[in-house]
């Protein structure tokens, strides 16, 4: 029954606000270049599913790059700030300053420095994932428990053996939950990148032409499959989450 | 990947006795290996000589002498705060004294730790939550720079039948969070026990236990020295502890620590339940609670 309606609510969410959103649509017959129903958008993405999968395997590939990338630059910058509070001192202003300048104001000239294609858009994907990322990991990395350090250093275990074997498990948590808000990110960055890199394939591509060529049904098909992208990724995270932090008392409650 | 075949005999800290123990089975060794049982296990000794520690503007420790024979289990017993964690965590080489010398078997704490001699047992049990019993029973045996090439560290089978002996053996593979406190705290012994170190150090490993887990931990923790040679310094709260367990007792004041009382306690070993109850065992209890409270400032 506790299982049941684990599955059942979140359903019956998703059922309730497309619902509203059909009826709202429909009652108050709102014009179809501002706002469609879900059933027509539903039915766009049916009958072209090769031309919406085909953009979504591009956006997502570019995604899940920036992000990696990002990662692998915060888990070495968070690492060293970490083992430092100069340089966790040093670093803070300007993580500071790369997350709070808006991506959009910047994201042109990044173009013209990399050029056209798939470098700048893993640049501004990875940059808009990395503050949060590197935070994570600075934090995950002190979080762990003094006393299994301490035991670690009795037997003379090597910097690099702490941080394997205790620091990095202990900066799981704080992973996932980066993650969780990178998602959101990537796809802000992946989308927004597409439109000045001037690429010819992806979400972000046919947001803008639809935009462009005023198709409201492209348009909205194209959102709604940005969406579902997202929406995998975090229940792919959540899968992961759940198998490898099933320890982590956050985790056991996370559905 | 913890051990050589043939162990080197002789590999025994300098300046210690070597002890051999006939009582023990060589499991650890393959039986082709024509050495008699070697005498892979003595105490260290360790030796504290007029060390001062101060944590700012406290001192914790004011000339502080503590000598340990090898093969000693000594207990430091004091109020809070007297500073006798800081002197178990200066033999550790956790902590560095400010004056003074600390030596464990003759060399400085450091090289205790590379020479992996130091089974140390923290005051909470301080599993790595993602990993099962068997394997954070391991996690000292199989970390360090010179783990697997130090021959020293029981086979991961003994660490297993250790689990067993303690009564963890339908737990192997249970994670910390499915145990109770007491069964994290055994977990945490056998970490220690599972080195093999000839010194073990025991920060008040008991503290956070309710009364009848305690006086099973008390028992349990009599089963595993006996028929081992380890040195052991335990820092207790409880009196009863201190007088069942060890050989010595050391009184500590508090600001700064230092020994008040060096109490031999001449029970006989094994040490059994019924030795509680007895005159002898009393009357020591009765001392060492009166230089406690002769420790403390009223």
């Amino acid at each position: 029954m506790k299982r049941l309606s684990r599955l059942a609510a979140p359903l019956i969410g998703l059922l309730v606000f497309f619902g509203a959103w059909q009826l709202l649509v429909w009652l108050f017959d709102v014009h179809t270049f501002v706002i469609l129903k879900p059933s027509t958008i539903i039915t766009e993405m049916w009958d072209h599913p090769r031309f919406y999968w085909g953009n979504m395997l591009v956006t997502a590939k570019e995604a899940l790059l920036g992000y990696l990338v990002a990662l692998a630059v915060a888990l070495l910058w968070g690492a060293l700030m970490a083992r430092s509070r100069f340089l966790e001192q040093a670093s803070t202003p300007v993580a500071v300053l790369i997350q709070v300048t808006p991506i959009v104001a910047y994201a042109p000239s990044a173009v013209l420095w990399l050029g056209r294609g798939l470098r700048p858009i893993v640049f501004i994907t990875g940059l808009i994932c990395l503050v949060p990322l590197l935070f994570a990991v600075t934090a995950g990395l002190r979080s762990a428990d003094p006393a299994a350090l301490e035991l670690l250093e009795t037997v003379d275990a090597s910097p690099w053996e702490t941080v394997w074997k205790v620091r990095l498990p202990y900066s799981f948590p704080y992973l996932f939950s980066a993650t969780r808000t990178c998602v959101g990110l990537a796809l802000i960055g992946a989308v927004l990148a597409e439109w000045y890199a001037l690429v010819d394939r992806g979400l972000g591509r046919r947001i803008q032409e639809a935009i462009d060529f005023n198709q409201s049904r492209q348009l909205w098909a194209a959102i709604y499959t940005v969406a579902l992208l997202g929406g995998a990724a975090i229940l792919v995270l959540n899968v992961i989450e759940r198998r490898l932090l099933h320890w982590h008392p956050g985790a056991r409650t996370i559905s | 990947m913890h051990h050589d075949p043939a162990p080197t005999p002789g590999r025994l800290p300098v300046g210690v006795p070597a002890a051999s123990r006939p009582g023990r089975t060589c499991s650890r060794y393959q039986p082709s290996v024509p050495v008699a049982c070697p005498p892979v296990k003595a105490g260290l000794g360790v030796e504290v000589r007029g060390v001062t520690k101060r944590f700012g503007p406290t001192t914790a420790l004011e000339r502080f002498d503590l000598a340990v024979d090898p093969g000693q289990f000594v207990t430091l017993i004091g109020p809070s705060g007297c500073g006798k964690s800081t002197a178990l965590r200066l033999v550790a080489g956790l902590t560095e004294a400010d004056e003074g010398r600390v030596e464990v078997g003759g060399g400085p704490p450091r090289a205790a730790q590379s020479g992996r001699q130091l089974g140390f047992v923290p005051q909470s049990p301080s599993l790595l939550p993602w990993r099962t019993v068997r394997s954070n029973a391991r996690l000292l045996s199989e970390s360090g720079r010179r783990s697997g090439r130090s021959g020293r560290d029981l086979p991961t089978t003994e660490v297993d039948a250790l689990l067993e002996e303690v009564g963890l053996g339908e737990f192997l593979d249970a994670y910390p969070h499915e145990l109770s406190g007491g069964m994290q705290q055994r977990v945490a012994l056998v970490r220690a026990f599972a080195l093999d170190a000839p010194l073990l150090l025991m920060d008040e490993p008991f503290a956070a236990l309710d009364e009848i887990t305690r006086s099973e931990m008390r028992y349990l923790l009599l089963r595993l020295c006996e028929g081992r040679d380890a040195t052991v310094v335990f820092v207790t709260h409880s009196i009863a502890e201190a007088v069942m367990l060890s050989d010595r007792v050391l009184v500590m004041t508090g600001r700064p620590g230092r020994i008040e009382l060096d109490e031999p306690i001449p029970l006989s070993r094994p040490r059994t339940p019924e030795q509680e109850e007895t005159t002898a065992f009393f009357e020591l209890e009765t001392r060492l609670r009166r230089a406690l409270r002769g420790s403390t400032p009223s």
